[in-house]
C-alpha cells in the first residue's frame, strides 16, 4: 500500500534517485514507532540523502508543499523523538556515513549524521595521538555510552549524549567543536571554527550559535557535519565497586568521591537496576540485598597513577564509612566491570540488559538533576513505580565538575498489552513533574515530558524558544509536534 | 502505544508472536559489532540492507516491524511487503548481533513470514515461483529432470558403490545438477580414504529452498522422503558437502523449533549427519589421513552462512586448510560468525539474479583485497555464486571447494 502523493513522489526521485525514496507502507512501518510508548505515526514517505545539496533541494521542497520532515538515523533516542507527529517526510541520514576527518595532532574528528558508534570507535581505535609524526600513545576515544553501536555519533552528541568519560570530561554535547547545519529554509551555515577556515577544532571564542542546534531534537535544522573533540586512549583502567544500603548513602559517597575529579565516571544503580534483564513486572528487593550498587572507572598513563587514585578511593570510603555512611563492601563480577571499560558494547548496547523478556518496551524518565535531589526524587519515583507495577531501575551518574548528573529509570514494560503500556507513561510522566520543582530536567524528552516543561517554565523561556523555532523555521516543518510549542 | 495481536489468521506468525514481540527496536541487527579484548570488529553486514538501504531492508529489525505490523493490523499485505521478505538471504548475521528474546526465532520469523506471503494475493518472485511449479515433480528447485540426478556419477564409479552403507553421500541439487565437480571430488575423496559410504538412487532436494522460502506444504513429503532413505540403505549417517543441505538434515530434519520444523514433519531419529569437512578434520586428527601432494596458494575461506552462522562449523574448514601442505590461509576482514553471504541463500539467487550477483561480487572484492589466489568454501551453492561473480567482475580469483582442493592429494594412511 503507498502513501502520500505521487507529484512528492516524483519530486524526491528526482532529488535523490527511485532507489533512495519510498512511499510504501512495507518500508514506512518500521519508522512509524520506537522502543517507547510514543504513539505509533505513520509517515507518508522515507528518503535517503547523500549529500547537503540533496538535503537542501527536499527542505526547499518540504517548505515549499508545506511537509514535515524528521532527520532520522536509527530511532535509538528512547524519546519517540523520531516518530513523525504529523506524518510527513521521514530523513533517514544513515547514507551520510563518513568519517571526514581525524585530526589526530588538534584531536578533532568531523563526522557525518550517518556514522555509527561502530563505525567511529573502530577508526579512532585505530589512530594514534600524534605530533609532527611522533606518536604519544594508542587510539583515540569519544564519550561512548551502552547505545546499540548501530546508533548515531552524531544524533547522540548534539542531543547531550552521555558516555563512559562524562565524569572526567563533561557529557558530549560539551565536546563539540564545529558544525555544518542545513537550516530548514534550506541556507547551509558553519558555525564555530570551520566557519573560518578548514579547522574544525572549537565554537570559541566565538558566540556559541551552535545552542540553536543542540538539545532541539532536530527541530531547528540538520546537522550535516560535525566536529567533536577526541580523545586518547590511557592504556590502564580499573573498576572499583562498592554498594549502599540506601539513596541518600549512595550519593553521600559520589559526591565525596568526585569531589577529587579523579575519575572518568561514577555511576550507581539500584538493586532492580543490576539484575540483568530488570525485573518484570516489579518484583521486591530481597530485605538483605544493598539498594544501591556503584562503580567508578579510573584511568592513568601509567600503574603508579592508577595506584595514586585507588589510594584516594580507598581514603574516601573509610572516610565516609567513619561518618556513618552505609557503605557495603562488593566486588562487581568480572564480566560486569568489562562492560564498563570496553565501550561501546554489543552486549551492553543490546537491550539484553534492559528488557530482554518482557514484551518489547522501553523508555524512561532520563534527566539530568542537583546530586541534592537524587534520594530525595529516587524515593519519590520508586513509590510511583511499585505502585505503577514497575521496577524502580534507577541510575545516578555524576557529570564532571557540576553539582549534577543523571537521574535516570531504565523502564521495561509490556508492548502487547495496552494496560501496560498506559502504566508505563502514567508512571514516567507522573516522576518527570514530580522532578521539575526539585531541579530535574528531562533530556530526548518525548511530547509528554515536554508539555510538562513547558507547563512548569518561565513564560519568558517558552517565550524566546517559540521566537528561536519560528525565525529558523518559518513554517514549522522540522519534527513538528516535539518541541510541544506548537 | 500498544501492538496488541489483532490478526490471528496469520497462523505461522501468530504463533511466535510472544517471541517476535521481544523485539525492542533497537536497530543492533543492523549493524555487525564487536568490541573488547576478544575481538575487534565493525562492518556492515546485511546484505539486503546494503542493497536496499531503507530500515525495512536492514537487519532483523525491519521485518519484525513488518511482522508486528501484520499481526496488529498496522500494515496490509502487499508487493512492497513480498519484496522486503523475499530480498534477504537469510544469512543470519542480524541473529547474530540481536540479543532479547526474539533472537533464536529471528530466522524462523522470516520463513514464517514468507510462508504467510504465499497464502496472500502478492508479488512472490516469479524465479522462485517457477521452480516451485515443478519441484514437485523434479525434485529440485533447478528445473531438471530428476532421472537425470546421477549423471553426475560416472557408471563406474557407481558400479562400485555397496548397496548398503554405513553412510549416504548426500550430494544435494547444486553438485548434482550444477556443480558436479564438488559431488565427483567429494566421491573420488570418500573413496580414497575408505571411508564405508554409497549414494543414494532416489536422493530427493532436502527442501532447503523450500522451508527458506516459507513453503512449508510442499517440503513436507521431501522431509519424509530423505527421512527414510538410511533405512533403505542401512545407513547411520548422512555425509553432505553442500552447507544448505548439512544445514536441513541436521537441524530443520532434527532439532526443536525454532531451529528446526521437527515440529511439522517430525523427527529424524538416531542418524548422524556430518559435512565432509568435519569428517576430514576428524580423519586428519587422528592420523588417518596422508598428504601426498601440495596445494602451493594462498587461500582465503568464504563461510557459508549454512555452515557457519546456521551450524556454528567455523573451525574444522580451517583446520583442514592448515594442515594442507602449501595452502597458506588468510582470512578476509567478515569471516566466521561476522561473515558476509554471498548473496545466493532463501531463495535469493532464483528471484532476485542480478542483486544476487552483485552481492557475490562485493565478497569477491573482499576475497581479493587478502591478497589470496584462491577462494575456497565448503558449499557448491556458494561456489555457483562466487564463479560467476569472478567471472562478471574478470576477478584473477580461482574458486575451488575444499574437497577440489583435498582430493588430488590425499591418500590414507
Ligand atoms: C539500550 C539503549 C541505551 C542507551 N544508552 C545511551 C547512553 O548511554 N548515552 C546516550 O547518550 N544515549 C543513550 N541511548 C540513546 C540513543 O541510543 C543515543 O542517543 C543515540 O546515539 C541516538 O542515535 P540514533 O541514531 O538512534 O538517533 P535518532 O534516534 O535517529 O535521532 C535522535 C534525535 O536526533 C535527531 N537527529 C538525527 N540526526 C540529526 C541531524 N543530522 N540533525 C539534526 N537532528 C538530527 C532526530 O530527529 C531525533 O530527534 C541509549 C539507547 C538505547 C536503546
Ligand atoms: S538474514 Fe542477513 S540479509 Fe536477512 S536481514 Fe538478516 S542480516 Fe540481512
Ligand atoms: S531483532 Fe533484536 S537486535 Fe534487532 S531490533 Fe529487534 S531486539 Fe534489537
Amino acid at each position: 500500500m503507498a502513501r502520500g502523493n505521487k507529484e512528492i513522489i516524483a519530486k524526491l526521485e528526482q532529488i535523490v534517485g527511485p532507489e533512495y525514496v519510498s512511499n510504501e507502507e512495507a518500508n514506512l512501518i518500521p519508522y512509524s514507532w520506537d522502543l517507547t510508548w510514543a504513539e505509533p505515526r505513520m509517515p507518508d514517505y522515507v528518503v535517503m540523502p547523500k549529500t547537503v545539496t540533496e538535503i537542501q533541494r527536499i527542505l526547499r521542497l518540504a517548505n515549499h508543499q508545506k511537509i514535515p520532515v524528521i532527520p532520522y538515523v536509527n530511532a535509538t533516542n528512547i524519546g519517540g523523538l523520531c516518530v513523525p507527529e504529523e506524518g510527513g517526510i521521514i530523513m533517514d541520514l544513515k547514507r551520510m556515513d563518513q568519517i571526514i576527518k581525524i585530526d589526530p595532532e588538534t584531536c578533532y574528528a568531523i563526522i557525518e549524521p550517518g556514522v555509527s558508534h561502530a563505525q567511529l570507535s573502530a577508526a579512532l581505535k585505530a589512530t594514534n595521538p600524534q605530533w609532527e609524526g611522533f606518536e604519544f600513545s594508542k587510539g583515540f576515544e569519544f564519550g561512548w555510552g551502552v547505545h546499540p553501536a548501530s546508533a548515531s555519533v552524531l544524533a547522540m552528541a548534539i542531543n547531550h549524549g552521555i558516555g563512559h568519560l562524562n565524569g572526567r570530561i563533561g557529557i558530549n554535547s560539551q565536546l563539540l567543536s564545529s558544525m555544518e547545519v542545513v537550516l530548514p529554509t534550506a541556507e547551509v551555515v558553519k558555525l564555530g571554527s570551520c566557519a573560518y577556515s578548514d579547522s574544525w577544532h572549537s565554537f570559541l571564542p566565538l558566540p556559541r550559535m551552535d545552542g540553536l542546534f543542540t538539545g532541539w531534537m532536530g527541530t531547528t535544522g540538520i546537522v550535516t557535519k560535525l566536529g567533536i573533540w577526541i580523545f586518547p586512549i590511557r592504556p590502564y583502567r580499573d573498576v572499583l565497586t562498592i554498594a549502599a544500603a540506601s539513596a541518600k548513602d549512595i550519593t553521600k559517597y559520589m559526591v565525596h568521591w568526585r569531589h577529587y575529579s579523579l575519575c572518568d565516571e561514577v555511576t550507581a544503580v539500584s538493586w532492580w537496576l543490576a539484575q540483568i534483564p530488570i525485573t518484570f513486572p516489579y518484583k521486591e528487593k530481597p530485605k538483605d540485598a544493598p539498594e544501591f550498587f556503584s562503580y567508578t572507572v579510573i584511568s592513568g598513563w601509567s600503574e603508579e597513577e592508577l595506584e595514586y587514585k585507588r589510594k584516594m578511593w580507598k581514603k574516601v570510603v573509610q572516610e565516609e564509612k567513619a561518618r556513618g555512611t552505609q557503605l557495603i563492601d562488593f566486588e562487581y563480577p568480572e564480566e560486569a566491570k568489562r562492560g564498563r571499560t570496553e565501550l561501546p558494547s554489543r552486549i551492553v548496547g543490546s537491550t539484553k540488559n534492559y528488557s530482554k523478556s518482557c514484551g518489547g518496551g522501553l523508555a524512561w524518565p532520563g534527566t539530568f538533576a542537583p546530586c541534592k535531589s537524587w534520594p530525595i526524587l529516587y524515593e519519590k519515583w520508586k513509590e510511583i513505580y511499585i505502585r505503577h507495577g514497575l521496577s524502580p531501575a534507577t541510575r545516578f551518574t555524576d557529570y564532571q565538575g557540576a553539582h549534577y548528573g543523571m537521574l535516570r529509570c531504565m523502564t521495561p514494560f509490556d508492548k502487547r498489552n495496552p494496560e501496560s503500556v498506559k502504566a508505563a507513561r502514567n508512571a514516567m510522566v507522573e516522576c518527570v513533574r514530580a522532578g521539575i520543582p526539585l531541579g530535574m530536567l528531562p533530556y530526548k524528552p518525548p511530547v509528554e515530558y515536554m508539555n510538562e516543561l513547558n507547563a512548569a517554565a518561565d513564560a519568558g523561556y517558552v517565550y524566546l524558544m517559540t521566537k528561536i523555532k519560528d525565525m529558523l523555521d518559518p513554517n514549522n516543518i522540522m519534527n513538528p509536534g516535539k518541541l510541544g510549542i506548537r | 502505544m500498544a501492538l496488541e495481536l489483532k490478526n490471528t489468521s496469520l497462523k505461522e506468525l501468530a504463533k511466535i508472536y510472544d517471541y517476535i514481540s521481544m523485539c525492542t527496536h533497537c536497530g543492533n541487527c543492523k549493524y555487525g559489532y564487536e568490541w573488547g579484548k576478544t575481538a575487534n570488529f565493525a562492518a556492515m553486514l546485511c546484505v539486503q540492507g546494503d542493497k536496499y538501504h531503507f530500515d525495512s531492508y536492514r537487519g532483523s529489525r525491519g521485518k519484525a516491524a513488518i511482522a508486528k505490523g501484520l499481526l496488529s493490523n498496522k500494515l496490509q499485505w502487499s508487493d512492497a511487503v513480498a519484496h522486503v521478505l523475499f530480498t534477504c538471504t537469510g544469512c543470519g548475521a542480524c541473529q547474530q548481533m540481536c540479543e532479547t528474546d526474539i533472537k533464536p526465532y529471528i530466522l524462523r520469523m522470516f520463513e514464517a513470514l514468507r510462508s504467510e506471503a504465499w497464502k496472500q494475493n502478492v508479488a512472490i518472485p516469479e524465479g522462485i515461483k517457477k521452480w516451485s511449479s515443478t519441484i514437485g515433480v523434479n525434485r529440485n528447485p533447478y528445473l531438471e529432470k530428476h532421472e537425470n540426478r546421477l549423471d553426475w556419477l560416472p557408471s563406474s564409479i557407481r558400479s562400485s558403490l555397496p548397496k548398503k552403507a554405513e553412510y549416504i553421500y548426500f550430494a544435494g541439487c547444486t553438485a548434482s545438477y550444477r556443480q558436479k565437480s564438488v559431488a565427483l571430488a567429494t566421491v573420488k575423496l570418500l573413496q580414497k580414504l575408505k571411508v564405508d559410504f554409497t549414494v543414494s538412487q532416489d536422493e530427493w532436494c532436502c527442501a532447503s529452498p523450500l522451508l527458506r522460502t516459507g513453503q512449508y506444504d510442499l517440503a513436507k513429503e521431501f522431509v519424509e522422503h530423505n527421512k527414510a532413505l538410511p533405512d533403505k540403505y542401512g545407513a547411520s549417517g548422512f555425509i553432505t558437502t553442500c552447507a544448505g543441505c548439512y544445514r536441513t538434515l541436521s537441524r530443520d530434519y532434527t532439532m526443536d523449533p525454532p531451529e528446526g520444523y521437527i515440529d511439522k514433519f517430525g523427527k529424524m531419529e538416531n542418524v548422524k549427519v556430518v559435512h565432509t569437512i568435519q569428517l576430514i578434520e576428524e580423519m586428519i586428527n587422528k592420523g588417518e589421513i596422508e598428504f601426498t601432494g601440495s596445494f602451493n596458494s594462498t587461500v582465503t575461506y568464504h563461510d557459508p552462512c549454512h555452515l557457519g552462522r546456521h551450524a556454528e562449523v567455523y573451525d574444522a574448514p580451517r583446520n583442514v586448510l592448515k594442515a594442507i601442505p602449501g595452502a597458506n590461509l588468510v582470512e578476509m576482514y567478515r569471516n566466521r560468525k561476522f561473515s558476509f553471504c554471498c548473496g545466493a541463500g532463501g531463495g535469493v539467487r532464483g528471484g532476485f539474479a542480478d542483486y544476487s550477483l552483485e552481492t557475490s561480487a562485493k565478497r569477491v572484492r573482499e576475497a581479493e583485497s587478502t591478497g589470496a589466489s584462491v577462494i575456497t568454501s565448503t558449499c557448491p551453492f556458494c561456489w555457483r555464486n562466487l564463479t560467476d561473480a569472478i567471472e562478471m567482475t574478470k576477478s584473477p580469483l580461482k574458486m575451488v571447494d575444499i574437497v577440489e582442493i583435498l582430493e588430488p592429494i590425499v591418500k590414507r594412511k
